[in-house]
């Protein structure tokens, strides 16, 4: 039984966090403005979008993996950008990842608004760019859904990380590709111990992204 | 008459609807300080376009708007979305962006809703206001911005009849206090009658008269808007020379003026005006009728008389005098007053 030394342990879940945090905030900053105008806006072609966006929610991340591996390979089509089993690649196949998570919530939420909703808050007179806030605040609700489940779905995905990473010591190991590498050699107590930190990181993110949503309710 | 602070002119714009192509032609419509008008019409005539128009919200392609007074124009829609949160944060909301600082912005929303009688409801969550209270959240948000015009559609939506009655009141003294300009849109009569000083009626895209509130109850300019302001009993006359309308051979009806004779027109009278077996000196006898139906709301007494070969209206308080001891098939002697009595020249066919 090897036990993970703490220096090892620490590094691999801050990288997970940066990996997952880069993700994430980039998924939420290309979904929500593409969220919203699928939920504002009725044009040729978005219900073709709508329906891409939902089969995309249920994508098996060892098919997007694969997917960025093909593309990223060094002979493939962007390998030229020499991101293959590096942390950029990682964000990049996650980004693919929360993406359709991101935009599927927030047009959920947005359609939920009433029909004339815009019209409404264009008629008292408020500037379009408090018309945003004022958007983004009333689907505040949704947005945490959206980051919850965007989290939940790269914090615990394996395959695409393993597949674009590698699971290179020191450099694209992450808590999940670490789990499945110590379990497969035999290394139980290292593999409990990387799993109680991500069981732990995703208690403690879930508890903190509710409390923020019951103290919105009021 | 003052300078008016709104004015609509040439409007003529084309929309698609459910039902399909839909166009409002507008020649002037204007909005007046400290004065309510009413737009009448039928459901599908156009209302809540017309009032988009007014807001500035509809791009117009043909003719103007234009606003003299400073301040918005707020439109508060027939079924409003409250905002999450707070009452008070709803007002607030509508003060975004304009720039009051947070002591000014919050004395203003504490006004605003105690303008609208709601002040203690400023910390609860708006989405568990009732259909009154929440009429009243929209108004007080509409009010917060200090708007020039406000446009209102359809206010009295899900208000019970008290309710009616007292956002009436309230009204009448905010418009007085403040000297908005107000537009109200509905398809109800006695809802319009709440509140009007002038009435436009809107009837299939088009304003077919506007004009004082008694002008246009008294004196509708065709059929079509006769019937929207409630001047039930129409008959087809031809004029006689001493200002009469000749129904047939047997049956006449003085006229408040009179037309040319042997203009063909239509002679209206509101049911109000037409009364049943009353003494002299109440009118002109314009001969026998029979009672055909009576229907009793407990407030009114409905009553259709059977009258040349027609059907005339009229209605009666209900329990008192001849509302208790009327009943279907009883011949009644009919009478109207000659300046209760409407002629509308032409043979119009609507």
């Amino acid at each position: 039984m090897t036990e993970l030394p703490r220096t090892e342990l620490v590094d691999i879940t801050l990288r997970t966090l940066g990996v997952c945090g880069s993700a994430l905030g980039l998924a939420l900053l290309l979904g929500l403005p593409v969220g919203i105008a699928l939920g504002r806006r009725r044009f040729r072609g978005r219900a073709g979008l709508v329906a891409a966006v939902n089969s995309g929610m249920g994508a098996p991340p060892v098919a997007v993996g694969l997917v960025a591996a093909l593309l990223l390979w060094r002979s493939g089509p962007l390998g030229g950008l020499g991101w293959m089993y590096t942390p950029t690649a990682m964000v990049a196949a996650q980004v693919v990842i929360a993406l359709p998570l991101v935009v599927g919530i927030t047009l959920a939420a947005v359609g939920a608004l009433a029909e004339d909703w815009e019209l409404q808050v264009r008629a008292l007179g408020i500037p379009a760019r408090w018309r945003l806030w004022l958007l983004l605040r009333e689907i505040r609700l949704g947005l945490l859904a959206a980051v919850i489940a965007a989290l939940g779905g790269i914090l615990s995905e394996v395959g695409a990380v393993m597949m674009v990473g590698g699971n290179i010591a020191g450099e694209t190991r992450v808590l999940t590709t670490a789990i499945l590498m110590y379990t497969q050699m035999g290394a139980f107590e290292a593999a409990i111990g990387l799993a109680a930190v991500l069981l732990g990181l995703m208690g403690v993110l879930a508890g903190v992204l509710t409390a923020v949503q019951q103290s919105g309710r009021a | 008459m003052s300078e008016p602070v709104l004015t609509v002119r040439d409007v003529d714009l084309v929309r698609a609807s459910r039902a399909g192509a839909f166009r409002l032609r507008v020649d002037e419509l204007s909005l007046y300080r400290g004065e309510v008008l009413v737009v009448l019409g039928p459901n599908g005539a156009g209302k809540s376009t017309l009032l988009r128009v007014l807001a500035g919200l509809e791009p117009l392609s043909r003719g103007s708007r234009e606003q003299r007074a400073g301040g918005a124009a707020a439109l508060v829609f027939q079924r409003p979305a409250a905002f999450a949160g707070s009452v008070s944060h709803n007002v607030r909301a509508a003060l975004l962006g304009s720039g009051l600082s947070r002591g000014d912005a919050q004395q203003r929303v504490r006004a605003a809703l105690d303008r609208f009688d709601i002040g203690h409801l400023a910390a609860r969550r708006a989405a568990t206001l009732s259909g009154g209270e929440l009429r009243r959240l929209v108004l007080a948000r509409a009010f917060a911005a200090l708007p020039a015009v406000l446009l209102l559609d359809e206010p009295y939506d899900d208000l019970d009849l008290a309710g009616q009655a007292a956002l009436t009141l309230d009204l009448r003294r905010v418009i007085a206090e403040t000297g908005v300009a107000v537009a109200v849109v509905t398809h109800d009569l006695r809802r319009a009658l709440l509140l009007a000083d002038r009435i436009a009626a809107l009837i299939g895209g088009r304003v077919r008269q506007q004009g004082p509130r008694a002008e246009v109850l008294a004196r509708p300019a065709s059929r079509a808007v006769a019937r929207l302001v409630g001047m039930d009993n129409l008959v087809a006359a031809v004029a006689d020379p001493d200002g009469w309308g000749r129904v047939d051979d047997a049956h006449r009806v003085p006229l408040a003026t009179t037309p040319p004779a042997g203009e063909i027109g239509w002679i209206g009278i509101r049911p109000e005006h037409l009364k049943l077996d009353v003494g002299r000196g109440e009118g002109e006898a314009i001969g026998k009728g029979r009672v055909e139906s009576l229907v009793d709301d407990g407030i009114t007494t409905h009553v259709r008389v059977a009258w040349a070969g027609l059907e005339l209206r009229t209605h009666l308080l209900a329990g008192r005098g001849l509302a208790r001891t009327l009943s279907i098939g009883d011949p009644m002697s009919l009478s109207v007053r000659p300046e209760c009595v409407h002629w509308i020249p032409g043979p119009d066919p609507m």
